[in-house]
């Protein structure tokens, strides 16, 4: 500053340093060093069908929300997730392959939807056989205790816990939250192993409740 | 007793005893069957002669063929033993009355010495018996002993024969200028008089003689061991009258019966003997002629000995406080009728009135119900029960992300805490009760019975809007709410059927047939419109063709 400046407003102090520079923050296009991003989730066949149904249900909180370019690729069986310069975070991408993903999987979109809302949510995924070696009709037994009559064993988990739980054939996912997806798939893996599912609920019960009481 | 000469009316006993007394000592020691058979002979001789001084006879002779020393002796022993007790008996009477044995054996002082000989000679036999019989057998087992008695003993005797010989000679060797066995006899003579207050010369006599013959002896020791138990034999002649045949009646008898009450004086006794005196004195001089008082005196003194005697012995078992079973005599609780207190109370006695009236109770609380049972109390709740979540077994209907929607919305605040499934249910039942209760109290009664609030704002459709404002009994049906003319708006004169009158039926029936009328021209010119388009139609159609 000159001395005549200074003169002018008194008040101002001499500044013997530089100013420091004022930078603002980088976009998630930049932290990449502006490349653009891509994810490409294969759909598989069973749920094509669905997509089709529930893809503007998938794509309106993808694009607008998130601001990640979504498209369908027929003839490769592909949803394509691509960054846009505006993209505001870079776990956004991530976020939304996850969540196609487990629509894939074979969640509903509204409780795939909490995976893009809360960053705490996963999903796993475990086979019968890494529980239990089962084959023929010991399988389907297993099966169906898991699911109970009319699924009420498996909703029952579900509401106790706040997961959700995908029974495919063999394979079985979940999604929730840590400590939650454990307690489901301790009751899960009990229910495998053969215990009845009274059993299962008093165990819930008292879990649940002690998981409550945290809060 | 008769006097006989010693060895009378058996020479060869005699002799055997001589042939013994001439051995040497030490011959004793070896086996030799002559000396055996001497001392066996001399026994029996012995056995003879005093057999009739003994009072009673058990055995008529000593048999000693085939019997050893043990069986001999025994023999012997069975003669001795009456007859030893008998010699003291008369030795004590001879004490009490020493004027008798002058008596008894006719014979001067010299008559004495031999008294005193024979006496001793007896003592000496019965000892040298002992002494032989136990000498002679080998296998006894405590020869060592007897062999200390023998020497003693046979040199008693050699003392006593020496003695026959000479007496009051001094012993050869003992006696010298300084020391004189007369004087030592005189002084102990002395010391006993002084000790036990007697004085008596034909002891003394007898017993210096006793000393010299023991003191003249090399074996002091044995001699004063033989003094004693000489001493002792005679009842310390006439000196022992005090000391062990001290009486009652030498204490507590008058003075007149004997004189030597007053010489032994001992301090235990003597309080004793003092008091004692005076009332013996009293009871004996005063005992014809008592006067009433003393009479009674003596009455009291009587029952007061003997409550004292009472006293004394031990009480009577009822008097000893605890008493066992053990120390009490048999059955002697029956006897006595004992007094105690019992804190029990007795048993009830059941009687056919009280088994009636509680059956009768019985019955009654049986008929009634009414058990008395226990009831548990009620625990009161520490704290609120906990509330328990309904396991919810069907699919919800919110998704996930809603859950943590909802769950966060809570925690922050934003939305009033919604309500727990519990709460829900409970509104909703309560929501049910209150229809219901509407429903009910319509049919039970008109008025009372104000609206039930319902929250929600949805709005009835049925009911026109002014009906929400009308305070007006619920139970009218729909139709009295709205006004009449809304529920019929009809014209003119309104009649009933039955109230018509002939010309107003007459008039209705003309107005039906003039509106039939009109109609059915309507009709058939609607017709015939249809007719005439249709005939047109076919012609023209029919005119094309």
């Amino acid at each position: 500053m000159d001395v005549e400046a200074a003169a002018a407003p008194p008040k101002k102090p001499p500044v013997l340093f530089a100013q420091k520079p004022n930078f603002r923050p980088l976009s998630a296009h930049e932290i990449s060093d502006g490349q653009i991003q891509f994810r490409k989730i294969s759909v598989p066949p069973h749920r094509y069908t669905p997509l089709k149904k529930a893809w503007l249900e998938i794509y309106t909180p993808i694009y607008d929300e998130m601001k990640i370019d979504i498209r369908m690729n027929l003839k490769a069986r592909r949803v394509e997730l691509k960054t846009r310069r505006d993209t505001p975070d870079v776990s956004n991408l991530q976020k939304c392959a996850d969540f196609v993903h487990a629509f894939m999987l074979g969640f509903d979109v509204i409780d795939a939807v909490a995976l893009l809302r809360m960053d705490e949510l996963y999903v796993e995924s475990f086979e019968i056989k890494d529980v239990k070696t089962l084959k023929g009709e010991h399988l389907s037994r297993a099966i169906g205790r898991l699911s109970g009559k009319g699924g009420k064993t498996k909703f029952a988990i579900e509401n106790s816990t706040r997961t959700r739980i995908v029974i495919a054939d063999s394979k079985i996912h979940m999604l929730g939250s840590f400590a939650n997806i454990k307690v489901a798939r301790d009751s899960l893996c009990s229910l495998i192993l053969g215990s009845p599912a009274a059993k299962v609920y008093s165990k819930l019960r008292a879990v649940t409740a002690r998981l409550a009481e945290r809060f | 007793m008769a006097s006989s000469a010693n060895g009378g009316g058996n020479p060869s006993g005699l002799e055997a005893l001589h042939r013994l007394a001439s051995t040497e000592p030490a011959l004793y020691l070896t086996q030799s069957p002559e000396l055996s058979k001497s001392a066996r002979i001399a026994s029996e001789s012995l056995f003879a002669f005093l057999n009739d001084y003994v009072p009673k006879h058990v055995l008529s002779r000593l048999s000693t063929e085939g019997f050893d020393a043990e069986q001999i002796w025994q023999q012997i022993d069975l003669q001795t033993q009456p007859l030893l007790s008998s010699l003291r008996r008369q030795v004590r009477n001879f004490e009490k009355n020493p004027s008798e044995i002058g008596k008894q054996f006719n014979l001067d002082r010299d008559g004495v010495k031999e008294d005193n000989l024979r006496v001793d000679g007896k003592n000496k036999e019965t000892d040298s018996i002992e002494s032989e019989s136990e000498d002679f057998d080998d296998d006894d087992d405590d020869v060592d002993e007897d062999e200390e008695e023998d020497e003693e003993d046979e040199e008693e005797e050699g003392g006593e024969d020496d003695d026959e010989n000479d007496e009051g000679e001094n012993v050869k060797g003992v006696e010298d200028k300084f020391l004189k066995i007369k004087e030592l006899e005189d002084y102990l003579v002395e010391d006993e008089e002084r000790e036990y207050g007697v004085k008596k010369e034909k002891g003394n006599k007898r017993k210096s003689g006793k000393i010299a013959d023991e003191d003249g002896e090399d074996k002091n020791e044995e001699g004063d061991e033989d003094e004693d138990y000489e001493l002792g034999l005679m009842g310390l002649g006439d000196d022992g009258s005090d000391m062990e045949n001290a009486r009652y009646d030498d204490f507590f008898t008058s003075q007149k019966k004997t004189s030597q009450k007053k010489k032994p004086k001992y301090d235990d006794e003597s309080d004793g003997m003092d008091m004692d005196e005076p009332e013996n004195d009293d009871s004996d001089q005063t005992k014809q002629s008592l006067s009433t008082h003393e009479k009674e005196l003596e009455k009291l003194r009587a029952e007061i000995e003997e409550m004292e005697r009472a006293n004394l012995e031990p009480k009577t078992w009822t008097m000893q406080g605890e008493v066992s079973a053990a120390k009490r005599p048999k059955n002697s609780a029956l006897e006595v009728d004992m007094d105690f207190d019992q804190n029990v109370r007795p048993p009830p006695v059941t009687t056919v009135e009280d088994t009636a009236s509680l059956e009768e109770l019985i019955m009654k609380r049986i008929t009634e119900g009414q058990f008395d049972d226990v009831q548990r109390a009620p625990t009161l709740l520490n704290k609120a029960p906990k509330e328990r979540k309904e396991m919810d077994e069907n699919k919800s209907k919110k998704g996930l992300a809603e859950l943590y929607e909802d769950e966060y919305a809570q925690k922050t605040g934003l939305v009033s805490t919604a309500l727990s499934f519990s709460d829900e249910q409970k509104k909703e039942a309560s929501m049910l009760f209150k229809t219901l209760c509407l429903k009910l109290d319509a049919l039970s009664h008109f008025h009372f019975c104000p609206k039930p609030v319902i929250e929600d704002m949805s709005v009835q459709a049925n009911v026109p809007a002014l009906a929400m404002e009308e305070v007006a009994p619920l139970a009218v049906s729909d139709a009295a709410m709205l006004a009449p003319e809304e529920v019929f708006s009809g014209k003119g004169d309104i009649k009933e059927e039955t109230e018509l009158t002939k010309a107003d039926r007459k008039r209705r029936r003309a107005k039906k047939k003039r509106q039939f009328k009109a109609e059915s021209v309507k009709r058939m010119a609607v017709k015939t419109q249809l007719s005439t388009l249709k005939k047109h139609e076919n012609v023209a159609g029919n005119g094309e063709s």
